[in-house]
């Protein structure tokens, strides 16, 4: 009698812990190795963002290193170095060479609608972890998006600036050779005139900037109270310096990638691009899912937006094969995948429509005080 | 002009023989004769005849010699005193300074001073016996200093018996840690500060200070008060006795060391007597005045804060001073007979609760806070519950049994008088005051255990009592009764026990809170029961389990209703700004009500395209209601 408070204690304790945990059936190693590809930009420009993607494909591993069904995933990773005629081309060898079950891509638009083109001929899923131009999923039926697209991103910019910043006139710059830019912009402009609000100036950025000062005392003139930027950050950089040598304070507000590229490779500038605004998949302080603080907890350092894309896409794609009876059934996996319903990612639910469309919610995050503040979240 | 003796016998020991050239060498030019305490003490008749003035230098025991034969013989005294007699320099006001004390010692106008003796031994400023913390702290000591010598002392202090009995033949049988008997109320210790309408040096009494911390509370009281004054006080502090008397007689229950002045010089039991103007003293014109009574001097006794009769038992009971005080029914004779009326049923509460009731359910009905707030002012449940609370902290059954009945007759009178209101309203509607009262959670527990704490502190205290109308409003408890009934008349159970749970929360909040305030106050009984407190915790305990997970629900709550105002959502191209949620509980089922700001119209079409947004992103979590304002 004297022990009975103690073992009641104890068994409350089992009970609860017992109830705390769902516990998963141990899976035994079958000894099959599925073979998956993936195309990143591991040199060049983008090697940062290739980089940090592939540290998200490896994190997942380590959470899941096998398939419900035993098998082991083996990665073949190839440098795409964001270049079209490459991604085409290794795509074409993981296919047809190393037999891989579906390629992950962390390339941008231009790569990935290079890549689209040949996907029907292929007929191997192809998993898009960064590119939102559009386009990417039409006209074929194996190229799905994780990211929501450029017509999504680029409404939601012109209805919160229009609805939430109350601003009427804008001056666009696009980078043309950028097919995500150009969409981009062009999405922009559009919803942003059907609002009643006026485009005060498109300008063409080249790629390797000159004379934006003179640039931007043209644009100046027409008074526009926000400069839309959907362009790359080196461009968004040389801008806001030129803005800031004229005394010049417009709102100014960039597109997915761009913070998380100052955050990473331009911290530097951080005091000059205060105030900045961006569309983003991803805020770091957002509350996370179990599966984002699982992520979180396996990674160890401080995500990046790319690492938390290129998790969430490689753990879809591992979803999906492991909702095929055969893990490399290239067409289960597909429709596996154009299927994905209510996935937690990092933030909330992912789900990808039948034509490979991502539905997923946008943030809208600014520099404040040298740091990421998050907005809004639209879904 | 200063007059001074024509010539003086100077007593002094070895030490201070050095003072004779300046007393010679005085602008009086006194014929000074020089004699060694031993001497004198060998022949004093011899000694002393035709002596009429004394100068006396040297040990406390020296000048308490010299003092004796002084009421024997007649003659008056100047006293110089040494360096090192800071304690004698500060009681009398004697100049610190040589000259100065010379000067004052060889005057010829010296005053009437009365003699204290004690078992016949002469006590120049003050008797301790037993254990006086802080008492006979000097009044100079740093507040620093003084807290750490009362901690340090609180815990090996006790209480023990003591008998005191003064000159009228009053005898006081008390609990006390120690007693101190001062020759006059002059600069010097605490206990002097006590000390009331002495103002002569020959009254002809002499003062008692009796020290009776009964609880730690009681001494903490006491050593605010000391920190936070240091000039005399009109009203005696807690768990201090006060005598004034010629004669004193003091017996603790075992024998223990007197010391005079700081010295050890006898043990209990002792007598300490005053010899009114026995002495003719040189003493500053600073000191008291000379006004020699020829009546004999008025006792004063003043014990009320000293235990008596069970309290007595309880204090020499305790090994060591417990954390709270107690009292005996007889201390606060009128308080209980008041909280023993409040637990009594009659016709006026019966009616008060069934007013009360029905005007809450009218208010929660139109929605009307102030309709309500009435509601809360009439109802009487406050009174018995209070009652209820010191019967647990007393451990009087009759009384918990008595104000327990009355609190379920109340409660069952305002369940089905608004059970009864409910069902005359054939929609019943759930307005947002009903709404307010269905979510209780650990911060209601805490605004009951405040009005519980302000609900019996009022009720002690007759001043301020009127403050007990604000207590009923912050703690409402008829209105969460109402809306319990209200769940009752709609045949809700949730309903039911979302407001039942709140009117629980507040009144077990105030019962452990006032119980607890009851005890702080010092209420609890002399012979305490255990049984009050163990039923005390064990409905806390009972009460905080679904308190606490209410209020985790409602942190929880509030956090995703402030995200949701970050939300927004692109439904068929038009922007949905959420600009406020509010989270409520339905039929058992989240209900977030969203009011969203828009540019266009919202057709059926962008409504179930929304619909599906929501249920995509946010499955199954909760029912939406949409507000929508548009923007022009």
């Amino acid at each position: 009698m004297k022990h009975l408070p103690s073992c009641l204690l104890m068994i409350v304790t089992a009970t609860l812990v017992s109830c705390g945990y769902e516990q998963k059936p141990a899976i035994t190693p079958s000894g099959k190795t599925i073979k998956v590809g993936i195309i990143a930009a591991l040199s060049g420009s983008d090697m940062a963002k290739g980089e940090e993607g592939l540290k998200g494909i490896k994190t997942v591993i380590k959470m899941q290193p096998l398939l419900d069904n035993g098998d082991r995933i083996e990665l073949i990773v190839r440098d795409g170095q964001d270049d079209p005629v490459k991604a085409v081309k290794h795509l074409q060898e993981l296919v047809e060479t190393e037999h891989v079950a579906a390629v992950m891509t962390f390339s941008s638009s231009g790569p990935v609608l290079a890549m689209a083109g040949i996907a029907d001929t292929l007929k191997t899923p192809i998993l898009a972890a960064r590119a939102t131009h559009p386009d990417i999923t039409k006209n074929n039926g194996y190229v799905s998006q994780i990211l929501f697209d450029t017509i999504f991103q680029g409404q939601v910019a012109a209805l919160f600036v229009k609805d939430e910043l109350f601003v009427d006139k804008v001056a666009v710059f696009k980078t043309p050779s950028s097919f995500y830019s150009s969409s981009l912009a062009a999405e922009f402009e559009g919803k942003f005139a059907s609002l009643g609000g006026r485009i005060t100036d498109v300008i063409a950025l080249p790629d390797e900037p000159t004379n934006v000062g003179e640039m931007l005392k043209g644009v100046r003139q027409n008074d526009p109270e926000l400069l839309y930027l959907p362009v790359a950050a080196k461009g968004v950089i040389t801008i806001i310096q030129e803005i800031d040598r004229m005394g010049w304070q417009p709102y100014l507000m960039g597109s997915d990638g761009l913070l998380a590229t100052v955050m990473s490779e331009h911290k530097e500038q951080l005091e000059l691009l205060e105030g900045l605004l961006a569309t983003d998949f991803f805020h770091h302080t957002s509350r996370f899912t179990s599966f984002g603080l699982r992520v979180r907890k396996i990674y160890g350092g401080k995500l990046t937006s790319y690492t938390v894309l290129s998790a969430e896409g490689f753990a879809i794609l591992l979803d999906a094969m492991n909702r095929c009876d055969g893990a490399a059934d290239r067409e289960c996996i597909n429709r596996q995948i154009r299927s994905t319903s209510n996935f937690e990612g990092f933030l909330g639910y992912i789900s990808i429509d039948s034509d490979g469309k991502a539905n997923r919610p946008l943030v809208i995050n600014a520099i404040k005080d040298g740091e990421l503040k998050y907005i809004v979240k639209v879904y | 002009m200063t007059q001074y003796v024509s010539d003086a016998l100077f007593v002094h020991t070895t030490d201070t023989a050095d003072l004779l050239d300046r007393l010679q060498n005085h602008v009086s030019q006194a014929a000074i004769t020089p004699v060694m305490i031993d001497a004198l003490m060998a022949d004093p008749q011899k000694m002393l005849t035709g002596v009429d003035h004394v100068v006396v230098c040297g040990t406390l025991e020296t000048i308490r010699a010299v003092a004796k034969l002084a009421a024997r013989t007649g003659f008056s005294v100047g006293v110089v005193p040494t360096k090192t007699q800071k304690e004698l320099i500060r009681f009398y006001d004697l100049p610190s300074n040589i000259d100065a004390a010379v000067d004052l010692a060889l005057r010829a106008d010296p005053m009437a001073f009365d003699l204290l003796l004690c078992n016949g031994h002469v006590a120049l400023y003050k008797v301790i016996v037993g254990d006086l913390p802080l008492l006979d702290a000097p009044v100079d000591v740093g507040k620093l200093g003084l807290l750490e010598t009362a901690f340090r002392r609180i815990y090996n202090t006790r209480l023990i018996k003591y008998r005191f009995a003064t000159a009228g033949e009053r005898q006081i049988i008390t609990a006390a840690s120690g007693c101190m008997v001062i020759h006059h109320r002059r600069k010097g210790k605490l206990a002097a500060l006590i000390i009331k309408d002495d103002d002569t040096t020959a009254a002809g009494s002499t003062y008692a200070v009796i020290a009776a911390p009964t609880s730690i509370v009681k001494y903490l009281g006491f050593l605010l008060w000391r920190l936070s004054t240091a000039r005399r006080i009109e009203r005696l502090p807690e768990a201090i006795g006060y005598l004034e008397s010629s004669v004193f007689e003091i017996e603790p229950e075992k024998e223990l060391d007197v010391f005079i002045d700081g010295e050890k010089l006898t043990r209990t039991p002792v007598r300490c007597e005053v010899k009114a103007s026995a002495l003719r003293v040189n003493l500053p014109r600073t000191f008291l005045k000379e006004k020699a009574s020829a009546k004999p001097a008025k006792e004063r006794i003043e014990i009320d804060h000293l235990p008596r009769g069970k309290e007595l038992l309880k204090a020499l009971k305790n090994k060591r001073i417990p954390f709270f005080s107690y009292a005996s029914e007889e201390r606060y004779r009128e308080l209980f007979k008041v909280l023993r009326e409040d637990a009594e049923i009659n016709s006026i509460y019966i009616m008060l609760m069934v007013l009360s009731t029905m005007l809450a359910a009218a208010g929660l009905y139109l929605n009307s806070s102030s309709v309500i707030i009435g509601a809360m002012l009439l109802a009487p449940l406050m009174a018995p519950i209070v009652s209820f609370a010191m019967g647990l902290t007393r451990g009087d059954v009759g009384m918990i049994k008595k104000s327990m009945l009355k609190i379920v007759i109340g409660m069952a009178i305002a369940l089905l008088a608004s059970a009864f209101i409910t069902q005359l309203f054939p929609d019943k509607p759930v307005t947002g005051e009903m709404q307010a009262r269905l979510n209780p959670s650990l911060l209601d527990l805490a605004v009951a255990i405040i009005s519980g704490i302000a609900g019996a502190y009022s009720k002690s205290f007759k001043e301020i009592i009127q403050s007990l109308a604000g207590v009923a409003i912050a703690v409402a408890l008829v209105p969460p009764l109402a809306v319990a009934g209200t769940g009752i008349g709609r045949g809700d159970f949730q309903f039911f026990f979302q407001a039942f749970l709140l009117f629980s929360t507040n009144l077990v909040g105030i019962i452990i809170a006032a119980a607890l305030t009851f005890r702080v106050l010092g209420y609890s009984p002399a012979i305490y029961r255990k049984r009050g407190l163990v039923l005390v915790f064990l409905l806390l305990a009972l009460i905080a389990v679904p308190l606490y997970t209410s209020y985790e629900r409602i942190v929880d709550e509030r956090i995703l209703e402030k995200r949701w105002t970050k939300e927004r959502f692109l439904v068929n191209g038009k922007y949905v700004i959420v600009d406020n949620a509010d989270l409520r509980w339905q039929g058992g089922k989240k209900v977030l009500i969203m009011e969203v700001i828009l540019r266009d119209l919202m057709t059926r079409e962008d409504m179930k395209a929304f619909k599906k947004k929501l249920h995509i992103y946010f499955p199954g979590k909760m029912v939406f209601r949409i507000k929508t304002v548009y923007i022009p």
